[in-house]
């Protein structure tokens, strides 16, 4: 018989999310086993605790999930995780903090997916900002657009946090290949005259971008908005809306909204979670993979 | 329709170990219930919140299982679970804290049959040394050693205050006859394994704490075991799959053989199985800690 499906769920905070664990379960996880309050220094413990307790055959029933909050100490410990193995004993592992890996890569591959349709272009060279871009989703759309040849900008209220959080994302996270600048919310009007395409990651419930800025935008092409809770975060976009142009855009630019890249997102995750199911090799998934996958569900759904 | 088993996993510490829950799963408990940061002071009322819940034919598919890294600490939950039970309402109780019972009772019945089979020995004929002596598993070797009549000794790699403290007070709780040093650098080895029979190494993963320098200067030495499956080995020259296999470091002495750590983790898995399949198995419950791992070992090893 073969072994049942577990996957240990690992979170540096006090609890799990729901969300993850539901999605676990429908992706075919029998048992979704939490370990919270997980410092970095523990993963490494935990993952030789799992990996030699099944044998190498049962091990493909076994897999890690590491959750969170923040995207570098995620990051950190896949790796910790991944170097903890000792094949054959090796189980696959997938880190998602707050869902951002999944939440980003929807939602930057949704805006590829309008410039392409709605602009005939794509992201090399389109200059992006990041409002509210200092937050985990923020940090990493910024990445993902930046590795596709934007120019991104990461707009947070202080430009010292926003410049820390930039230089964190070229270095941790863009291998010195990106490029990824900071600015101050207070100065986004000068922004506008040559900005593409606009990503709000803000808090819910918070307006980034007026009506008024919206209007001021010559070259505005898509903007996309994880904000479900209104106000939505930029004036004039729906939750609902999937490249649906925007009141009140004089450019003719087109929306992404919340529950359309939650679309996006789900099925992403839901996908990584069941490659580790699938998957004869193990697999160390991030928001990279995440992307790939959300290119890929895009192409699959027209 | 049979009820659901469940195994109530109580923990004094932050996480329980994803070993076990692999285990349990694998033994076909239906619902594993993680309990984290559980005192010992909770033990009473949550056995018997277990124990109230299902009926007398529900505990019959019910179980706890006592997890942690403390084996003192985890002895004294399974006391206190022992003790909350009210007949027809009672549940068996395993305890195996950081897996550390099952791999000391493999680990001393793996290095046993080799003892008999290569040198005609028994453990009551031998000196013993626990390497790593002072962590969960170590002590749990000890004790299990000692018990069964080898002269043991626990080594802490720093301190000799430490490992003699936790040789009284083991010693004092089940009735060994422990004693404890230290050894850090290459001579105060090199003194301790002179005239050891057999060496346990019970130490940090992936750290060698006996080389072949050291290795060659024991004088009687028998049998070594190694429970560290992260290379490098913890006792040079074991391999993982070891079983009774030569161990040529040993150059002074005779005959040396080897356990490795997936030849112990193989008895200690079958060990841990076989004890969590028995906690539903019978019609009466069962409670296990080190002394139940340890039969269980012998007997798959046919000691």
């Amino acid at each position: 018989m073969p072994k049942p499906f577990i996957l240990h769920m690992l979170t540096t905070a006090k609890n799990l999310s729901p969300f993850d664990v539901n999605m676990a379960v429908d992706a075919g996880w029998v048992s979704a086993t939490p370990y919270i309050n997980v410092e970095p220094s523990e993963v490494r413990g935990l993952v030789q605790d799992a990996i030699f307790s099944r044998s190498p055959k049962g091990l493909q029933n076994t897999g890690i999930f590491i959750g969170g909050r923040e995207t570098k100490q995620a990051m950190d410990m896949l790796k910790i995780a991944k170097n903890s193995m000792v094949p054959p004993f090796e189980v696959s592992v997938f880190a998602d903090p707050s869902g951002a890996f999944t939440t980003a890569a929807g939602m930057v591959a949704a805006v590829e997916n309008e410039l392409k349709t709605k602009f005939d272009t794509n992201l090399t060279g389109k200059n992006i900002l990041a409002l509210g871009g200092t937050g985990p989703v923020g940090q990493v759309a910024a990445v993902l657009a930046a590795q596709a040849g934007a120019n991104v900008r990461i707009i947070g209220r202080q430009l010292e946090k926003a410049q820390r959080i930039a230089d964190m994302c070229n270095s941790e996270f863009g291998e010195g290949k990106t490029n990824i600048t900071a600015g101050a919310d207070a100065d986004k009007a000068d922004y506008m005259a040559n900005v593409d395409v606009i990503f709000a990651t803000g808090a819910a419930g918070i307006e980034l971008l007026s009506a008024e800025l919206v209007a001021s935008a010559p070259q505005l092409k898509v903007a996309a908005d994880v904000n479900a809770v209104p106000p939505a975060g930029v004036a004039g976009l729906d939750a609902f809306d999937n490249g649906k142009a925007i009141a009140g855009s004089k450019s003719g630019a087109v929306g992404v909204g919340a529950l359309a890249i939650g679309n996006v997102k789900y099925q992403v995750q839901s996908a990584l979670l069941k490659l580790m199911i699938t998957t004869e090799k193990p697999v160390y998934l991030h928001f990279e993979h995440a992307f790939e996958a959300a290119r890929n569900y895009i192409q699959s759904a027209k | 329709m049979a009820k659901k088993s469940i195994l109530h996993m109580f923990d004094p510490t932050s996480n329980n170990s994803p070993f076990d829950i692999n285990m349990a799963l694998d033994c076909d408990f239906d619902v594993l219930m993680p309990y984290a940061n559980v005192k010992l002071d909770s033990m009473h009322r949550l056995t018997q919140d277990t124990i109230f819940s299902r009926g007398p034919s529900g505990v019959k598919r019910t179980g706890i299982f006592i997890g942690g890294r403390d084996m003192a600490l985890a002895i004294d939950m399974l006391n206190v679970a022992k003790q909350s039970m009210v007949p027809p309402f009672e549940v068996s109780v395993f305890a195996d804290p950081s897996g550390a019972f099952t791999t000391a009772a493999a680990l001393v019945a793996c290095v046993e049959k080799e003892l008999k089979t290569h040198h005609n020995k028994k453990l009551s004929d031998c000196k013993a040394l626990v390497f790593g002596g002072t962590g969960p598993v170590g002590i749990s070797t000890g004790v299990i050693a000692s018990l069964a009549g080898a002269d043991t000794v626990l080594i802490d790699h720093l301190s000799a205050d430490t490992a003699d403290g936790i040789a009284k007070e083991y010693n004092r709780r089940f009735g060994s006859t422990l004693s404890g040093d230290s050894a850090t650098f290459d001579e105060d080895k090199i003194a301790l394994i002179k005239d050891a029979d057999i060496i346990f190494c019970t130490a940090k993963a992936g750290v060698q704490i006996l080389n072949a320098n050291v290795l060659s200067t024991a004088q009687q030495l028998k049998v070594v075991g190694d429970v560290n499956a992260v290379p490098p080995a913890g006792i040079e020259g074991v391999q993982l799959q070891d079983s009774g296999a030569p161990l040529s470091q040993a150059s002074s002495s005779k005959n040396t053989v080897s356990v490795g750590a997936l030849a112990v983790g193989n008895i200690k898995y079958k060990v841990q199985h076989a004890l969590l399949l028995s906690m539903l198995a019978g019609d009466k419950p069962v409670y296990i800690d080190f002394r139940a791992a340890y039969e269980k070992a012998k007997e798959l090893l046919d000691i």
